[in-house]
């Protein structure tokens, strides 16, 4: 669990150093793709904790769901319907309850441990 | 055990992706500034009805005060006195002026473009008034106002995004130049040829007119010294 972490900071160094820019015409849909991929981290977290992880489908969720997000994003902005409303309740929803189930996830987890040590 | 190690790689891989995702979108946030939130700026329109209100107050007060000098200046029985704070305060911009002069108009010149609509094709600069104002003087204008801001020693001409400032306050096209002297000399100080207005009105649509009796508003700001204090001559 604390080599993701470790790469989100890595991650967030090195976006900082590094000169990387994309157009501010284009930032509204970057903040999507971001909410996107905050999401699928979210859930591969999970998923690992619950031990049904897969890398095939964690990889392309991430991947797809970014440029699907922005994609529609994209679209609804110019065909005047603000799809990037769906993408944000879909995806902050999503969030909510992934980081629920994780929470749930840890705390049976201590309590099993604290309820061994008892028992020891 | 080997899947598991495998799928910490990829969450990795995938982590250091959505960090620099982050940090991009940090830094154009920071450099944008964001989007403005409903709040922020109801807040702030609200701080602008206040400032306005404030504004207004003040400006009565203003008023108030300036009645209250008319009314001591008018109970002075002193004539020598009254005349000379006439002739001073005439001097300093500080008094409505009326009299023979010009009225200049400036406003964008529109050009038909190539599609057929008109376009501006210059806004008027801030230095295309001051060079105005400069001739008008060397002709020997006695009171100048554009957009009835008086013109006095301290008047600033000055660019501010869409607008131009004169005197703290904000005035866009058109613009209305009127300057108190003899009408012959200022419209033939400006008309001259290779003059300010003969170049200027390849860019700009200046008319000027003479008039008989124009007035000229005096200076509604203060004039405060704070630095600067009369020399004391020692004789």
């Amino acid at each position: 669990m604390l080599l993701p972490l470790l790469g989100i900071i890595i991650g967030i160094v090195l976006g900082l150093l590094l000169p990387l820019q994309i157009p501010v015409t284009y930032a509204p849909y970057m903040s999507i793709a971001v909410l996107a991929a905050l999401d699928s981290v979210f859930g591969g977290m999970r998923a690992k904790l619950e031990d049904n992880f897969e890398s095939d489908i964690f990889i392309s969720g991430f991947f797809g769901n970014a440029f699907l997000a922005a994609g529609l994003a994209y679209i609804g902005d110019r065909l005047d319907v603000p799809i990037y409303l769906a993408a944000i309740f879909a995806f902050g929803i999503r969030l909510f309850q992934n980081f629920a189930a994780m929470r749930r996830h840890f705390l049976t987890y201590l309590r099993k441990k604290s309820d061994i040590g008892e028992e020891k | 055990m080997k899947k598991s190690t495998k799928g910490q790689y990829a969450l990795t891989l995938v982590s250091l992706i959505l960090g620099l995702m982050l940090a991009t979108q940090f830094k154009n946030v920071q450099k944008v500034g964001g989007n403005v939130s409903v709040q922020r700026t109801q807040e702030l329109t609200e701080y602008i009805k206040k400032l306005e209100s404030d504004n207004e107050n003040l400006l009565n007060q203003i008023n108030e005060y300036k009645d209250i000098i008319s009314s001591y200046e008018n109970t002075s029985q002193d004539e020598t006195l009254l005349n000379e704070l006439i002739r001073t305060k005439s001097q300093a911009g500080l008094m409505s002026m009326e009299g023979p002069g010009v009225v200049i108009t400036v406003d964008n010149l529109l050009i038909s473009g190539w599609d057929g609509n008109q376009q501006v094709f210059q806004s008027v600069h801030y230095d295309d008034l001051l060079r105005l104002i400069n001739e008008l003087n060397a002709a020997g204008a006695e009171a100048i106002a554009i957009n009835n801001e008086r013109v006095i020693s301290t008047t600033e001409i000055r660019n501010a995004g869409d607008y131009i400032v004169i005197n703290t306050n904000r005035h866009s096209t058109p613009f209305e130049i009127k300057a108190i002297g003899n009408p012959d000399n200022l419209e033939a100080a400006l008309k001259l040829l290779g003059g300010v207005v003969d170049n200027l009105s390849q860019i700009l649509d200046i008319s000027i007119k003479t008039e008989e009796r124009i007035t000229i508003p005096q200076y509604e700001g203060t004039i405060n010294y704070r630095f600067a204090q009369p020399l004391q001559e020692n004789s």
